[in-house]
């Protein structure tokens, strides 16, 4: 689905990603893990489009097209999804508004239709549901005044409604309680079919409990340093970074 | 004795408009004659002068014009008609009030008297009352040779606003309605003001409104300025509020090649409320200017302002609002402020918020704000599918959302939303 080769990309004058390579195929669960700084969301901003990062070196092939050429709005529409680590706050946007003009832009784009507002009603009840978001908030501005939680919980709402072929999940679990944490990642697991595939982004095994990744990577420096199975996420756990960075440093 | 030698600027341009044929001639005459007076001693205003430091008028100045009635020709006016919303409404083609497009109501609560109708009034004594001392020579103009008006004087609580709508057509024409509004004790009037201008071009408005509010009444003045090209456009509002008393004044300026407007409110009395909200979004190379005084000369009232724009392209906005605390005004509190937000690097804002205070006893604030829009926000809202063009319309409409949503009439709210694309 998503083929990164040699990605570097800086901001100014500094590097942060130095040469990432990532093959993700439909279907699968990648999980991202390393150390505070190391590039993790920059990866997934990049991946995102945006252009405060300047790419310096490399490509990423999605889905047979070149991402790097496609404009932020055409990759969402293309289906990347990007749950943010640190979701912003749009006051004065309503939830409901943004995201129906979200969802009829990408269908134009598309050819279609607009949705009809009963069947984006009924849309909006079935995923609110899936994540347990309260109707309250869906009234609200976007993020304005949500807790945490509720901010991630809007997130995977959002990807919900949305529907993509590749989630970018950074840190969604950061913030959620631990009944949240079920929740939210009950309706990731829902949202999961063949034909789409998952980067989960975290510092926690406790999230790949439930999130089940077929591979673990871990980033460090701008680099994927090092690869694995699920084991790999659990070894971490349990020993820290330490030795990797050691390894690397060596 | 001095002899007074007048500016050949001004006395040209009163020259080309001078013209003793006008509606009400008689009436006002003393009045005109004064203000005749004053325009004698008065120059067009440079930009060394403060109060026009960012509105240069010599595009206006250089002009001659001329006074058009075309009150009998029949006019569409659905453009401005707010959709499931009862009004009556004055209609004025090129400052003359025009009957046969007017629909007015006959109340026992409302008064509607033009100025043209000999019969005199009550408030006739009342007229520029406070206009002089704010003097300048646009008012001064009006008052000389002012076109026709209305005085409406609510004597209850009349729900149904009243629409006023300026029609404006032809080139090099000056249109200079003048009306005057008043809510007699314990009454509440809301008054509408929209304009429609078709094949305008070196076209001239220059109006001037007063308002009298009497004892604890209530008084709503809603503006929508939507221009097509082609119109200069210069208002003057003085407000006259006596204690207990509620006005609120809600601007918003749509499009506009040049617009100034001038708000002046004189809180006289006691415990009273003053709210002036505006928007405004200039583009291409237009100029939108606000200038608003508040002065506070009683004790115990509070004021708010709120004012914000949105300026792209090469476009200008301005904003000067002055708040006065008198020294006996004690108990005040008044609240400005003014936020833009410029989307192009050739847009320029000057904004100016000032606090005059005399007094100790009092809460007041002040402030101002120009930014960009938030980059963060585009990008999030854009990563979800957002067109970039979309994403900054949605962000612009959350930004003066906030002072369009402070109309107290939903239909109009509605259509002014409309007008400023925000669904
Ligand atoms: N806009 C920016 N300006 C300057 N430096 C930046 C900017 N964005 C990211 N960086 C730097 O790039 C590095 C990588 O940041 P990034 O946010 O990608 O890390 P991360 O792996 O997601 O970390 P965390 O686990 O704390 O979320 C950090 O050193 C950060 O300070
Ligand atoms: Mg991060």
């Amino acid at each position: 689905m998503i083929s990164i080769k040699n990605l570097h990309a800086s901001i100014g004058e500094k590097e942060i990603l130095r040469g990432i390579n990532l093959e993700v195929k439909a279907g699968e669960v990648h999980a991202i893990m390393g150390p505070n700084g190391s590039g993790k969301s920059t990866l997934s901003a990049v991946l995102a489009g945006n252009e405060n990062y300047e790419i310096t070196e490399g490509s990423v092939d999605y889905i047979g097209e070149d991402l790097l050429e496609l404009s932020t709005e055409e990759r969402a529409r293309k289906g990347i999804f990007l749950a943010f680590q640190y979701p912003i706050e749009i006051p004065g946007v309503s939830n409901m508004n943004f995201l129906r003009t979200a969802i009829n832009e990408t269908r134009e784009a598309k050819g279609e239709e607009p949705m009809a507002a009963k069947e984006f009603l009924a849309r909006v009840k079935e995923k609110s549901a899936l994540v347990e978001l309260d109707a309250s908030l869906l009234k609200r501005y976007v993020n304005e005044g949500f807790s945490g939680g509720e901010k991630k919980r809007n997130e995977i709402f959002q990807m919900a409604m949305l529907d993509p072929k590749l989630a970018i999940l950074d840190e969604t679990d950061s913030g959620l309680d631990i009944d949240a944490l079920k929740i939210v990642s009950h309706g990731v697991n829902k949202l999961k079919s063949k034909d789409n595939a998952t980067i989960v982004i975290t510092h926690y095994q406790r999230l790949l409990d439930h999130i089940v990744p077929d591979f673990v990577h871990v980033l460090y420096k701008g680099r994927i340093v090092k690869s694995g199975g699920k084991e790999l996420a659990l070894e971490l756990e349990e020993k820290g970074y330490d030795w990797i960075k050691e390894e690397v440093n060596a | 004795m001095t002899t007074i030698i007048a500016n050949n600027k001004v006395s040209e341009f009163v020259s080309s408009i001078a013209n003793e044929n006008l509606p009400c001639w008689e009436k006002f005459s003393e009045s005109r004659k004064k203000a005749k007076e004053i325009l004698t001693q008065l120059d067009f205003p440079t930009t060394r002068n403060e109060y026009w430091k960012y509105s240069r008028v010599t595009k206006i100045a250089r002009e001659t014009y001329h006074f058009k009635n075309l009150s009998e020709e029949k006019i569409d006016l659905d453009e401005v008609r707010i959709p499931d919303l009862e009004t009556y409404e004055i209609v004025f083609i090129n400052g003359f009030i025009s009957l046969v497009n007017s629909n007015l109501p006959s109340s026992d609560e409302l008064e509607i008297v033009a100025f043209s109708d000999s019969k005199s009034h009550d408030y006739d004594s009342c007229f520029s009352k406070n206009l002089d001392s704010i003097t300048n020579i646009f008012s001064a103009l009006n008052t000389a040779y002012f076109t026709d008006g209305v005085l409406i004087k609510a004597k209850g609580e009349f729900a149904k606003p009243i629409h006023i709508i300026h029609y404006s057509t032809g080139e090099n024409i000056i249109s200079q309605p003048r009306n005057m509004f008043v809510s007699t004790t314990n009454s509440s009037l809301t008054i509408l003001k929209s304009s429609i201008n078709n094949n305008t071009n070196k076209f001239f408005q220059n109006s001037v409104n007063e308002f009298f509010l009497e004892k604890n009444s209530k008084l709503n003045f809603y503006v929508i300025q939507d221009y097509k090209k082609g119109m200069n456009v210069m208002t003057t509002n003085v407000v006259n509020q006596e204690r207990d008393s509620v006005f609120s004044a809600y601007n918003y300026t749509i499009k506009g090649d040049w617009i100034r407007n001038n708000t002046n409110v004189f809180v006289n009395g006691k415990n009273c409320e003053t709210n002036l909200f505006g928007a405004y979004q200039p583009t291409g190379s237009e100029h939108i200017d606000n200038h608003t005084i508040v002065d506070h000369l009683a004790a115990h009232c509070e004021s708010n302002e709120h004012y914000k724009g949105t300026i792209a392209d090469k476009a200008t906005g301005v904003f000067n609002g002055k708040v006065f605390v008198r020294k006996d005004s004690q108990k005040i509190n008044a609240f400005q402020s003014n936020n833009n937000v410029l989307l192009s690097d050739e847009a320029t804002m000057n904004s100016k918020p000032e606090l005059e205070i005399y007094a100790d006893d009092v809460k007041c604030s002040h402030g101002s704000t120009s930014g960009q829009l938030d980059d963060e926000a585009v990008f999030y809202l854009q990563s979800r599918g957002l067109s970039k063009k979309s994403a900054t319309a949605l962000l612009i409409g959350a930004f003066l959302g906030e002072v369009v949503e402070k109309i107290e009439i939903p239909e109009l709210k509605e259509k002014v939303l409309e007008l400023y694309g925000m669904e």
